[in-house]
């Protein structure tokens, strides 16, 4: 049993990751029915802008200062990239058929994994990430149960992170005019909403919490690299599918969903398809499954019926 | 492009400024492109030689060409001008940076490179100043005389014949491989290597300005009334021009074993174009089934390495492996196909990898024995079609021709028969039922559409044609491995025919060799291949949304949106 | 000067020009309507008025600032209120978050006392205050997106096809509430199709076809004219 609970811990803080990636997906989709591609690059961005900052930092930084600096370099650089790749590659093509903007995100993803690998240093292969939170340093959960110090974080700031979101999409002014576009942007636009900044806001928020989880698995493995967006960004956009898109818990359901499919599939699945080699495979098995029986997901969509 | 209105009388009065600009600079050109431009030995074109253009001086010759127009007042003509003095300064300037790249510095560039500096720049003053009329120059119908036919049949063969001898040009050029493991852009690249990129480059450009020119002065318009009125004669005259292409390669096999791959890479976009540019299924995973197709005709090609041992006659492999493929569509798309767009996309992008992990992983130890992980199924044998070797030069006429014309041949066979059945079917009842579906399907559906059942034709058709395609390449390289099947390459694939244009086959060709030609010749790029591709496809969506080859529909669909207030209003 | 102006309006969906040179004023305290068939241009009018769609060519100047420029959610600052064809509401927000949504111009300040006046004039949304207004009758949504347009406090009320669709209670009831808000002063630019009803209310009528104004006046006189008897009201 204590095997099982244990990979229900790792289940979870893997399920926390994708969750947060999977927020940034599920907003924008939900707003413009766009699938940002790129996003799990911003996800990566948020790792390396957080070892950027680290480096910057004089050595000796104290964890307890550094940590939270980390996050703040994590973030900027990540919603500064979103903001960018918002305004001059997906704005200008609003009006474009579908394909259009799908096929520009693939380019944006391309784009930003190439920009890391060929002029971040030394970032052709991982680069090693600080290990602040020190891995050694583990919480018994029962006999043989145990949590990391990082995977301890990485849940508390999934969870702060959604909770905020979540609040303040259900509270806050702007919020409320998230979920007005959402479900009709023309309308909303005649209650005073102005759409553009909200579309900006939602890729802002969605570029936050991709960096929390970016920086949060560095702290994880201990590297980052230039590739670790594409198989992450698959999983959450599956994630968030998998919940029902457009819709906030169900990104975060997804997520856990897909995590506990992930570790549960590598421990228990019928030799020989158990084990890593195949844990990406079953992920996609799940979400075939979960939309054959399912169309919209478990939660429901929750997307603008554009006339 | 901003039309300035210029006073009645001052287009009359002539010679105009504008005029005499454009011609000072062009005589300029000509001059300098009988002058040396490399002080040194080494730069490809024999660009040392005086009195002669070689190389890229002969495209700075002919962009200057059209200056000829400034004699007689053409329709078109100052957009025309403009348009060849821009592209101009881009070869003129492309080409001094790289003799001067490959020189060691500017110090080593050859006298001719002066003049035509200047008189790129003169040429692109003036032709801003040129007057321009309102008159759009159109296509011109040639009169339905006896001898039209013979005049447009030779045109419009001359046109299939010029097409494919350019591109054989371009494929013909020389192109050094590059040392591999260096973190350096530019490093290992020796002065070879970046003179003949560089080349490579100024020819490209160059056919697009000529193009561009020709489609000004409404040449091209008048070619596509010509080929509009003798389609079959226009095929039947590229593929006669396509299949002798082996005879005039001295029995090197070098470009024809490009030409193999780009033909293969190319028959897979056309694929793909009948579920993404017809039915408009998005396909984010489509590799896949050209995986699965090269992977059976690797475990079938008798090839030591496969398990199976098993050693199918070939002909037989290629039905085999696109049935194999196609119902590996059928599994996948019936259950999903009911599916919206987006999530089409995420389900094929998914089969995609587990494809792709699959493969890696029956290698005996993560799965069951079956296609030797990462290493692949490889050391493919040749074909033989009874006491005929594929793997063995021949001579033809007394003409000698490498083995890799046998692989390049049936690569054209498989191209033809790819292309026809997209014909056929994009002009058949389904195609036009599959497009009815792709613009609404709510509306198809009640015209009595069978919807499903068609996307589901569609995404199977697809499939077993990538599958046929994926059991010759198999036995064109030699090898089926899993790196080769990654989501990159369903990208490729996908931008080939979007780049080129949805729905047609000359864009999915052309698409297909712009993607698959320009990083195999742009070796200067080495690393920032990649990089590269993805900012084009961010640009080609900016400006270029229906490609470059634009069914006229399609064009309609994509340019409506950039007036429509409505669209607009929703952004 | 009128409070609306609109001076040659011109509007097209991509070479298809929708309107072809509109010009019509709107005075303080008015109401006035604008009738015609489907097609006419009376829904793509009211859309450019709120900058939902860009015009072409042409002014429209309300208290004294031109609009044609401005940006739909700027318009709605300058007190022009929409309540759009076919009502739509917000589905999945409750009927309170969809008043509050309609008070979104008005940066500060409470609401609470236009939410209690919405409600005087519509008890059956006070009754329903908190179910998801995606599961409103046809009627009470259209009161929920006429007392969501009222929220902004606007300085004029664009009211587009209020009775499509609704039963014939339903229909008097809307037409009802429109008289009491003349009563009260509020100004209105209403399109109907119901032409009777509209123009009996209006102070002045425009007739359109086909993007075109093709009469106009008083309401009632519209309603004695000869022509506009046959075309809209359906009489020989």
């Amino acid at each position: 049993m204590d095997v099982f609970f244990q990979q229900l811990v790792n289940a979870i803080v893997l399920g926390a990751t994708y969750g947060l990636v999977a927020l940034g997906y599920t907003m924008v989709y939900g707003i413009v029915q766009l699938i940002n591609f790129a996003h799990g690059e911003i996800y990566m961005l948020g790792g390396f802008g957080a070892l950027t900052t680290y480096l910057a930092l004089p050595s000796g930084t104290p964890a307890g200062i550094s940590l939270p600096l980390m996050l703040v370099g994590g973030i900027a650089v990540s919603v500064t990239a979103a903001v960018i790749m918002e305004r001059f590659a997906y704005r200008p093509l609003r009006s474009a058929p579908r394909l259009a903007p799908l096929i520009t995100a693939i380019g944006v993803s391309v784009f930003l994994q190439e920009l890391v690998r060929n002029f971040y240093p030394h970032a052709r292969s991982a680069r090693n990430f600080p290990q602040l939170v020190n891995p050694d340093y583990q919480i018994r959960l029962g006999s043989n149960v145990q949590i990391s110090a990082p995977q301890l974080l990485t849940v508390t700031v999934a969870l702060v992170g959604m909770v905020t979101l979540s609040t303040f999409v259900r509270r806050s002014r702007t919020g409320r005019a998230m979920q007005a576009t959402a479900q009709d942007p023309d309308t909303a636009r005649l209650m005073g909403i102005d759409t553009d900044r909200i579309i900006v806001t939602a890729f802002v928020l969605g570029a936050a919490l991709a960096a929390l989880a970016g920086v949060s698995s560095g702290l994880q493995f201990g590297q980052v690299d230039f590739h670790m967006g594409f198989i992450t960004g698959v999983k959450a956009f599956t994630a968030a599918v998998l919940g029902g898109i457009g819709n906030i818990s169900g990104a975060v359901l997804g997520g856990f969903i897909l995590g506990l499919v992930e570790v549960m599939a590598t421990q228990y699945a019928p030799d020989p398809f158990s084990g890593g080699a195949w844990k990406d495979a079953w992920s996609f098995v799940v979400l075939i499954i979960v939309l054959v029986f399912r169309p919209t997901g478990l939660l429901g969509e929750r997307v603008a019926a554009r006339a | 492009m901003t039309s300035q209105t210029i006073p009645e009388a001052r287009v009359r009065s002539a010679p105009d400024l504008g005029v005499l600009l454009t011609g000072a600079g062009a005589l300029l050109l000509v001059g300098s492109a009988l002058l040396p431009w490399a002080g040194y030995a080494g730069f490809p074109g024999k660009m040392t030689l005086s009195g002669y253009p070689g190389g890229a001086r002969l495209y700075v010759l002919l962009l200057a060409l059209p200056a000829l127009a400034l004699l007689r007042p053409l329709p078109g003509r100052a957009a025309a001008l403009r348009a060849a003095a821009n592209v101009e300064l881009a070869v003129v300037a492309l080409t001094v940076y790289f003799v001067a790249y490959a020189g060691g510095g500017f110090v080593n560039v050859g006298g001719g490179v002066y003049p035509a500096m200047i008189g790129a720049i003169l040429y692109l003053v003036g032709s801003r100043r040129l007057p321009t009329s309102e008159a759009v120059a159109e296509g011109v119908a040639l009169p339905d005389a006896s001898w039209r036919f013979p005049v447009e049949s030779l045109v419009v063969a001359g046109t299939a014949g010029l097409a494919l001898w350019l591109f054989v040009i371009g494929l013909g050029m020389p192109s050094s491989s590059i040392a591999s493991g260096s973190d350096l852009t530019l490093g290992p690249l020796s002065i070879n290597d970046v003179a003949n990129s560089g080349q490579f480059l100024a020819y490209v450009i160059t056919i697009a300005g000529v193009a561009l020119v020709a489609g000004r002065l409404g040449l091209l318009k008048s070619l596509t009334i010509m080929t509009g009125r003798h389609p079959k004669l226009f095929v039947a005259a590229g593929f006669i021009a396509a299949a002798a292409f082996p005879f005039t390669q001295n029995g090197s096999g070098e470009s024809l074993s490009i030409a193999a791959r780009i033909g293969v890479f190319a028959a897979a976009a056309v694929g793909l174009n009948i579920v993404v540019g017809l039915a408009g299924l998005l396909d984010l995973g489509y590799i896949a089934f050209f995986g699965v197709g090269a992977y059976f005709g690797a475990l079938v090609s008798g090839s030591v390495t496969s398990v199976t041992g098993v050693h199918l006659p070939f002909a037989l492999t290629i039905v085999l492996g696109g049935l194999v493929s196609g119902i590996f569509g059928l599994l996948l798309g019936a259950p999903t196909l009911r599916l919206r767009g987006d999530y089409l996309a995420i389900v094929t992008l998914g089969f995609g990898e587990i494809f792709r992990i699959t493969v890696n992983n029956l290698d005996g130890s993560a799965g069951p024995s079956l296609t030797n992980g990462p290493n692949g199924v490889s050391n493919i044998p040749d074909l033989a079609l009874g006491s005929f070797n594929f793997g063995a030069n021949h001579t033809l006429f007394g003409i000698d021709l490498s083995f890799q014309s046998n692989y390049y041949w049936l690569e054209l066979l498989l191209l033809a028969f790819v292309m026809t059945s997209f014909l056929r079917l994009s002009e058949s009842r389904i195609g036009r039922a599959w497009v009815a579906i792709r613009e609404d399907e709510l509306a198809a559906a009640a015209t009595g559409i069978n919807t499903t059942r068609l996307k589901l034709l569609a995404f199977a058709l697809g499939a077993t044609l990538a599958g046929a395609a994926g059991t010759v390449n198999a036995h064109v390289v030699k090898v089926a491995a899993p790196d080769s099947f990654t989501f990159i390459e369903s990208a490729t694939l996908l931008a080939a025919i979007i780049l080129g244009g949805m729905g047609t086959v000359p864009g999915a060709l052309l698409g297909a060799t712009v993607l698959y030609l320009l990083p195999e010749k742009l070796r200067f790029l080495h690393d920032l291949r990649l990089l590269v591709f993805g900012i084009a496809l961010v640009l080609i969506m900016r400006f270029r949304p229906e490609g470059l080859v634009a069914s006229k529909r399609r064009a309609r669909e994509f340019h409506d949106h950039e007036t429509d207030p409505a669209a607009e209003a929703v952004a | 000067m009128s409070l609306l102006e609109v001076r040659d309006l011109r509007v097209a969906y991509g070479a298809i020009e929708a309107i072809k040179g509109i010009s019509l004023d709107v005075e303080e305290g008015q109401v006035v309507t604008l009738i015609g068939t489907n097609g006419a241009g009376k829904t793509t009018t009211l859309r450019t008025l709120s900058g939902l769609l860009k015009p072409l060519a042409g002014e429209v100047t309300f208290d004294g600032k031109r609009l044609d420029s401005m940006k739909a959610h700027d318009i709605v600052k300058q007190g022009v209120a929409h309540s759009p064809e076919g009502r739509r509401i917000f589905p999945l927000m409750t009927v309170e978050e969809n008043l509050e949504l309609g008070a979104y111009s008005r940066k500060g300040g409470t609401t609470g006392e236009d939410v209690a006046s919405v409600f005087t004039r519509f008890p059956r949304l006070e009754e329903r205050r908190a179910q998801k207004a995606g599961t409103l009758s046809g009627g009470e949504q259209q009161m929920l997106a006429i007392g969501r347009a009222l929220m902004s406090r606007p300085r004029m009320l664009m009211l587009d096809e209020p009775s499509m669709g609704l039963s014939p209670i339903m229909i008097q009831l809307i037409f009802e509430t429109i008289a009491e808000l003349k009563a009260a002063g509020t100004t209105i630019l209403l399109v109907e199709q119901n032409a009777s009803a509209a123009l009996a209310l209006a102070d002045v009528g425009y007739v359109l076809e086909t993007g075109r104004v093709v009469l106009s006046g008083p309401g009632k006189d519209l309603l004695k004219d000869d022509k506009v008897r046959k075309a809209y009201l359906g009489e020989d």
